[in-house]
């Protein structure tokens, strides 16, 4: 008995010490990994504490009053606090602010719905077009609401809006790309080759610069559109472009018995698509599909550029208000925050889905 | 008659092609009247005129008085330098951040996921803006400039480094490098050719190489001279000397290689974990060496399916340095914008730009694509 008491002690430590030594294996198992570890320690230490002390110890945040912020060394987190209204939704007239809040909640709930494999059937489609009026009522006004017009929309309503906009009227477009790169019609093909290869080649950036320079000339004024729209074609244009190599890399995986299955059938080429075709195509490119939203949504911080006022341009007309010391860095790392927010949980949510239907299906 | 399918195909393509024609002439008949409407004439006689606007940082010698066409051309020299320099070094950390990405080290892996996940979720344009207001705010004056390496200081005015100066004498060694790597190549391509025809390999590489090393020795103690570190000192108010970047130009290297050095660094873990353990344990009983199996069987497979993506990301590069307009760096798209400001021949200007990038993108991916089929399986 007192044998195994005595032998019992030692082990258990011996143990512990070497879960611990399991542990600690990976950061210092071999010489490499230990001078990894002892560096990145050493540098994670050195800036952890500078960005501590700069964003947390010496940081100014209440009361959120220019004041607060003169006498740090520190973040001024109370101008983020105070003019966050300003940054988030811009120059949307202040009394009607709740209106541009329910818009981005409306937007990013119908996006999140829309990733759903199980979402995705004919109804998603009249969903989409329902939100977009709903958006542009709840947005412009009329019909019970003050009206607001597009110069005065701003901020992080103008960033969703844009992308699913640019999204739900490109995704028509882009089916129609998609199909036709694959038409045996020669005349189809090489249109939809051309065009999509083209706005695939160019920037955005100049895509916008033709929809805000070239548009102005080649449309008579009655017809031109404003700063906004202008904006929102060229980004349409351009997700069509990207969203039609999407849906063509789904149409090549289908196999090429369902469409002869569908002829012998007696479908037509357009019932064979409607019914057979894309439904399959469209559910294998879910993945990519919510991967071009996540880049549209980057995108459209672009807009900038050609003078609207989305999140940045926000965010800068907030810094130029003079009873402020201007801090920038913490203005652009709120604005940084709120796009990584966004694309982030995403981009985990559109994941955790695709990995959730693998194992459905595996 | 609607049911022959190919006289329906004819329909439809003629129809088709009538209103791209249509759409066309009335987009050309309404600019042709709002051009006259407003007195612009159209024509690209403008180019041969004097730009007179400073372009504020140039690779190329450039003064207000060049005409436009050199402005242009100024300002593409800038952008193909972000690209090139940005496509280099995002490729070196990507293929760190990739390999870390892989470490048994968790300390090493968290940080290069950190790092992928912040490139990979927050706009480019951000990122910039963003990296721009902290220039502003954290780096001290030039007098009390960080100093980063010997002769490499970091300052509010930009980033100062030593240059690599040669004098005309330095073109005799630079010819014979030249020549020999010239010599080499085509010495390892026959040797190799000869190996898979007789399964013999030819001793005369490695001659070559130890005579091409001696030669270089000799020359580089002939000519110890002709080459000299230029290194930036401090006058005044600034540094002078060696090799400066502006803050704006460094804002841009710094943001758009931290980007792109993200998805690189996915891409290539992507491409590391796509060889399957079965082919090192093949490699393993056919009795290759750890470096062997790296050299013959997973880098090209590696390759394989890292090169199409990182292709795509080389093109998304030189599209992102457009970008450098929101730090105000003068590429070729801001330069070109000024010009149309300036002379108000907005659509030969907007010409110029989607021509310019469909350009230089269709040979960039030209030439990445026969890289491409070089490396790719051969079907036999």
């Amino acid at each position: 008995m007192a044998d195994t008491a005595s032998n019992a002690i030692p082990r258990a430590a011996g143990t512990d010490m070497r879960s611990l030594l399991r542990r600690l294996a990976p950061f210092f198992g071999t010489p490499l990994n230990a001078a990894l570890t002892i560096v990145l320690l050493w540098l994670m230490a050195r800036f952890g504490w500078l960005l501590l002390d700069w964003a947390v110890l010496k940081a100014a945040i209440f009361p959120a009053e220019p004041e607060t912020c003169a006498g740090t060394s520190g973040a001024c987190w109370s101008f983020v606090i105070a003019k966050s209204g300003q940054i988030l939704f811009g120059i949307y007239p202040p009394t009607e602010r709740w209106r541009a809040g329910l818009v981005c909640v409306l937007i990013i709930t119908t996006l999140v719905a829309s990733a759903r494999p199980s979402a995705w059937r004919p109804s998603l489609g009249l969903v989409w077009v329902g939100m977009m009026v709903v958006v542009l009522w709840l947005m412009g006004g009329g019909f019970g609401l003050a009206t607001v017009p597009t110069s005065s929309w701003g901020g992080l309503p103008v960033t969703l809006i844009l992308t699913v906009f640019a999204i739900g009227l490109g995704f028509p477009a882009a089916i129609l790309l998609a199909l036709g790169r694959r038409s045996a019609l020669p005349v189809v093909r090489t249109l939809s080759v051309l065009f999509i290869e083209t706005i695939r080649g160019l920037p955005l950036l100049s895509l916008l610069l033709v929809a805000s320079i070239l548009l102005p000339l080649f449309l008579p004024d009655s017809l031109l559109p404003d700063k906004f729209v202008r904006a929102l074609i060229a980004l349409t244009i351009f997700a069509a472009a990207y969203l039609a190599e999407v849906l063509r890399g789904g149409l090549q995986s289908i196999p090429g018995g369902q469409s002869e299955a569908a002829e012998a059938l007696g479908l037509g080429y357009w019932k064979t698509q409607r019914l057979i075709i894309l439904p399959q195509a469209i559910r294998i490119v879910i993945p990519a599909l919510t991967n071009t939203i996540i880049v549209m949504i980057k995108n459209t911080s672009l807009v900038l550029v050609v003078g609207l006022f989305d999140l940045i341009s926000s965010g800068k007309a907030a810094l130029s208000d003079p009873a402020w010391p201007a801090p920038s860095t913490e203005t652009f790392l709120f604005i940084g925050l709120i796009y990584f927010a966004l694309a982030f949980s995403f981009a985990r949510f559109a994941d955790f889905l695709e990995r959730s239907g693998a194992e459905k299906r595996g | 008659m609607l049911q022959d399918a190919r006289i329906r195909a004819i329909t439809v393509q003629a129809a088709l092609l009538a209103g791209v024609a249509a759409l066309g002439y009335v987009l050309l008949t309404a600019t042709a009247r709002n051009l006259e409407l407003r007195g612009i004439p159209l024509g690209f006689g403008f180019l041969w005129r004097p730009a007179n606007f400073q372009i504020a940082e140039t690779i190329l010698p450039y003064s207000s008085s060049d005409p436009n066409w050199w402005a242009a051309v100024v300002g593409l020299s800038n952008s193909i330098f972000i690209s090139v320099l940005v496509i280099l070094l995002a490729s070196v950390i990507g293929l760190f951040i990739g390999i870390g990405r892989l470490s048994s080290n968790p300390l090493v892996s968290g940080l290069c996921r950190v790092w992928v996940e912040v490139a990979r979720n927050t706009p480019l344009v951000v990122l910039l803006i963003f990296n721009y207001a902290l220039w502003w705010e954290v780096l001290p004056l030039a007098t009390e400039a960080w100093k980063l390496a010997p002769g490499t200081h970091i300052s509010v005015r930009g980033l100062s480094m030593p240059a690599l100066t040669w004098s005309a004498s330095a073109l005799a060694p630079a010819a014979f490098l030249a020549t020999s790597v010239a010599v080499l190549l085509s010495a390892s391509y026959a040797a190799r050719r000869r190996h898979i025809e007789t399964g013999f390999r030819p001793a005369y590489v490695r001659a070559a190489w130890v005579l091409i090393a001696v030669g270089a020795g000799i020359f580089l103690f002939a000519y110890r001279d002709a080459a000299s570190l230029d290194i930036p000192e401090f006058r005044r108010a600034n540094f002078a000397g060696g090799w400066s970047l502006t803050p704006e130009l460094t804002t841009i290297l710094i943001g758009l290689t931290f980007y792109t050095a993200g998805f690189i660094g996915e891409i290539v873990r992507g491409g590391i974990l796509a060889v399957r353990k079965g082919q090192w344990e093949a490699a393993t009983a056919l009795g290759l060496s750890r470096g062997q199996t790296y050299r013959f069987v997973v880098v090209p497979l590696a390759l394989r399916s890292i090169v199409p993506p990182l292709n795509s990301q080389y093109i998304n590069v030189v599209k992102n340095s457009t970008l450098a307009i929101v730090v105000g760096y003068q590429d070729f798209m801001t330069v070109v914008s000024t010009m149309i400001n300036k002379t108000s021949h907005a659509i030969e200007g907007v010409a110029i730009i989607l021509g310019v990038f469909l350009a230089v993108n269709l040979a960039l991916s030209a030439l990445l694509n026969a890289y491409n089929r070089r490396i790719a399986i051969v079907e036999r």
